[in-house]
């Protein structure tokens, strides 16, 4: 088998044992490229059955266009039962405080959504998209990672997890969030996507865009973003290496169209896929590894 | 050059690294990343804080936890991926510390080989007595013994020599073969990804050479029939077949229990197929009116699968809050099966100090290893380990705290 017939067969055995163990799944989507390889993995496991699981995306409000009528043309196509909860409302309803800045990233906030969300539906499993090799705090966690009535992740005690025998039992209040791709890299991703043929927001290729210079990084102009008089505004052709909130994902500049031409350019590049679009993650050292302590993916 | 997106036979070679908390762990990861090429810059940069000199501090890598960083050890298992033109792998960084040992013998679980680092200025330490006893606990099939820091020892080939015929004394009592000596200095890079110019006397491969050569775990195709039960909705069982191969119109039996079903259809990939073989996820429907569950394992007619509630095995203990209490209800899952059971002797423990010894008289705690005798309130269906590992493995789970408290090894 090669490498991506073992990691295919690894996710579709996690997809599997999640069906097994728990009683009401969920798979968070947001229309991204790592979640839209979940959904086609979890359509292969369960074939010819559709997949025993409806699908949720937290939305921020900062969407890309493209991603969002990506997002509903693929859960139209495929008949998934979608499940939208908007940080919007968690805001309104727990007076939360708007984010401010130049780039108002309502990331963080989506973890108040996120847990209202599993405490409204009792999901007991929440699969996402998350992959070791994007940050080092996500490199230390498990495939079944248990979360505590708080939903944080306990990263001092985390339950032995040996072969492929994935301990789901929990207490009444705790979850356990499944990643199915935990082994996979950025280029694992795009060498499926183009052997499956998946198709993508068309944002992830080289398009023509009107962004902000800021900090060497190019941010798309949008409503949602702070513009003052002294940004350097350009329009040049870029692609999303990374899908995000419009306000805290980077676009690089890139002329691949095509999937090939992406994988030449990811393998050719020197910055890491968060390292280059992320701005949440430089925040410190520690970024993600805080925000998955307070309920984060 | 052949590009990369056209690079796709590539296969997955899995290992980790063990050694003692000074002995340069992290370092060697660093280095096997930074030598390959699969280090961005972004990455580069924020590991050399740290360094005044603005040196790579190639051990910050892939201690990703504050704490880790903050204390300069590992804590838990890391996972780091890199490629070359041979191959794809998966390296695991486990915690050196006797502490942490429970989260060694996780991150060692299924991987295809393991590499004892040993410090050349020290020699074998304790730790590396129990880095053995995983390894032969979990019947790792491929060793490397990494003498390192040679830079320190004068890259002098009888300090090596010794230790590989001190090691081997450890290795014949452990029943551990196919080990691979390498002298080695992580941190100067010799031995690592290239040849070292230090150690003209050291004919055999360097590190990555063995690592691209050694040969990965694949599933048998030749063995007895075994199907692992997952989920089963509407007549349709999802599962894996680990071993052997199945055909439409042939018979299997559930859990050897003198059941059998004719085979209808089988679903693999997207496709109706005629045929499925080890390694392949498949979706199954049979002729029969008997229920097939999750948990049940799927062999040819007239097979050798065990199928008892009373079996012996040797258990790793792996939980720090409580020790192996015997006749208490714990839940016994092997491969997708989940049963209650109690373990009602422990037959001999493993006790590693200055040496190895078995003795059955104390308790078994956590990093602790034993041969122990259990009864299951149901029948289970397994294997021995030794003839097929999917099926011969499993883990003991504590009722109250839901912890994975043990691991076992069914031989």
């Amino acid at each position: 088998m090669n490498h991506l017939d073992v990691l295919e067969s690894e996710a579709v055995y996690i997809l599997r044992e999640v069906a097994g163990q728990f009683k009401n799944p969920v798979l968070l989507f947001s229309g991204g490229k790592d979640s839209t390889l979940l959904i086609h993995l979890a359509l292969k496991a369960f074939y010819p059955l559709p997949m025993p699981f409806s699908v949720m995306h937290i939305d921020t409000g900062h969407n890309f266009e493209e991603a969002l009528s990506f997002r509903d043309s693929l859960v139209k196509q495929h008949n998934l039962q979608l499940v939208v909860r908007k940080v919007e409302d968690t805001i309104k309803l727990k007076n939360l405080e708007e984010p401010g800045g130049k780039f108002p990233s309502r990331n963080a906030l989506q973890s108040y959504t996120l847990l209202d969300a599993i405490s409204e539906f009792q999901y007991d499993a929440i699969i996402g998209g998350g992959r070791r090799d994007e940050e080092k705090a996500r490199a230390k966690e498990r495939i079944f990672s248990v979360r505590d009535a708080s939903g944080a992740w306990l990263p001092h005690n985390q339950r032995p997890e040996l072969w492929d025998l994935y301990n789901g039992q929990i207490h009444a209040d705790e979850q356990i969030r499944v990643f199915p791709i935990s082994n996979w890299s950025e280029l694992d991703v795009w060498q499926y996507i183009k052997q499956e043929k998946i198709e993508l927001p068309s944002l992830y290729f080289a398009h023509e865009r009107q962004c902000i210079q800021f900090n060497k990084r190019l941010v798309a102009m949008s409503e949602y973003i702070m513009q003052d008089a002294a940004d350097v505004i350009i329009t040049t052709s870029v692609r999303y290496r990374t899908v995000g909130d419009m306000t805290c994902t980077a676009a690089v500049e890139s002329t691949a169209r095509t999937i090939d031409e992406v994988i030449d350019e990811i393998s050719a590049s020197m910055l890491s896929e968060r390292g280059e679009t992320r701005m949440d993650d430089q925040i410190s050292d520690a970024g993600m590894e805080d925000r998955k302590l307070k309920g984060y993916f | 050059m052949q590009r990369l997106y056209e690079k796709i036979a590539m296969d997955i070679l899995r290992f980790i690294t063990a050694g003692s908390i000074d002995d340069g762990k992290s370092t060697l990861i660093g280095r096997l990343l930074l030598d390959t090429g699969n280090i961005k810059n972004d990455i580069l940069e924020s590991v050399k804080a740290g360094k005044e000199n603005g040196d790579v501090n190639l051990a910050f890598i892939t201690d990703g936890l504050r704490a880790e960083r903050l204390a300069g050890i590992t804590i838990d298992v890391a996972y780091k991926y890199f490629t070359t033109h041979q191959r794809k792998f998966i390296i695991t960084d486990a915690p050196g510390h006797f502490h942490y040992t429970k989260n060694l013998v996780t991150g060692a679980s299924g991987v295809d080989a393991m590499i004892i680092l040993i410090d050349a200025t020290i020699g074998i330490s304790m730790q590396t007595l129990i880095h053995s006893m995983v390894a032969s606990f979990l019947g790792i099939p491929n060793l490397v013994v990494a003498i390192n820091k040679m830079d320190l020892a004068g890259y002098d080939e009888a300090v090596y020599s010794l230790l590989k015929t001190e090691y081997n004394q450890i290795a014949e009592q452990l029943k551990l073969d196919n080990i691979t000596y390498i002298p080695m200095s992580a941190l100067e890079g010799d031995n690592v990804t290239s040849p070292s110019v230090n150690m003209t006397w050291y004919k055999g491969d360097n590190l990555l050479q063995y690592l691209e050569e050694c040969k990965t775990s694949e599933l048998g195709e030749n063995g007895n029939l075994r199907i692992i039960v997952q989920y089963v909705a509407n007549g349709f069982i999802y599962g894996r077949v680990v071993s052997g191969m199945l055909q439409t119109g042939s018979h299997v039996n559930i859990n050897g229990s003198g059941i059998n079903a004719a085979v209808k259809t089988i679903f693999h990939n997207y496709i109706e197929v005629n045929e499925a073989t080890a390694g392949h996820d498949i979706c199954l429907v049979l002729e029969t009116d008997q229920p097939v569950n999750r948990g049940d394992i799927l062999t040819n007619v007239n097979d050798n699968l065990q199928y008892t509630n009373e079996f012996e095995a040797d258990l790793c203990w792996l939980d720090e809050a409580s020790e192996l209490e015997l006749n208490k209800d714990y839940k016994i899952r092997i491969a997708s099966a989940e049963v209650t059971g109690q373990i009602n002797e422990i037959i001999s423990k493993t006790v590693v100090d200055s040496s190895i010894n078995y003795d059955s008289n104390e308790p078994i705690s956590v990093n602790e290893f034993a041969r122990v005798s259990i009864r299951t309130n149901n029948k289970v269906a397994f294997d021995n380990f030794n003839q097929i590992k999917e099926t011969g493995r499993g883990i003991l789970i504590d009722r109250d705290t839901n912890n994975t408290s043990g691991a076992l090894i069914l031989r």
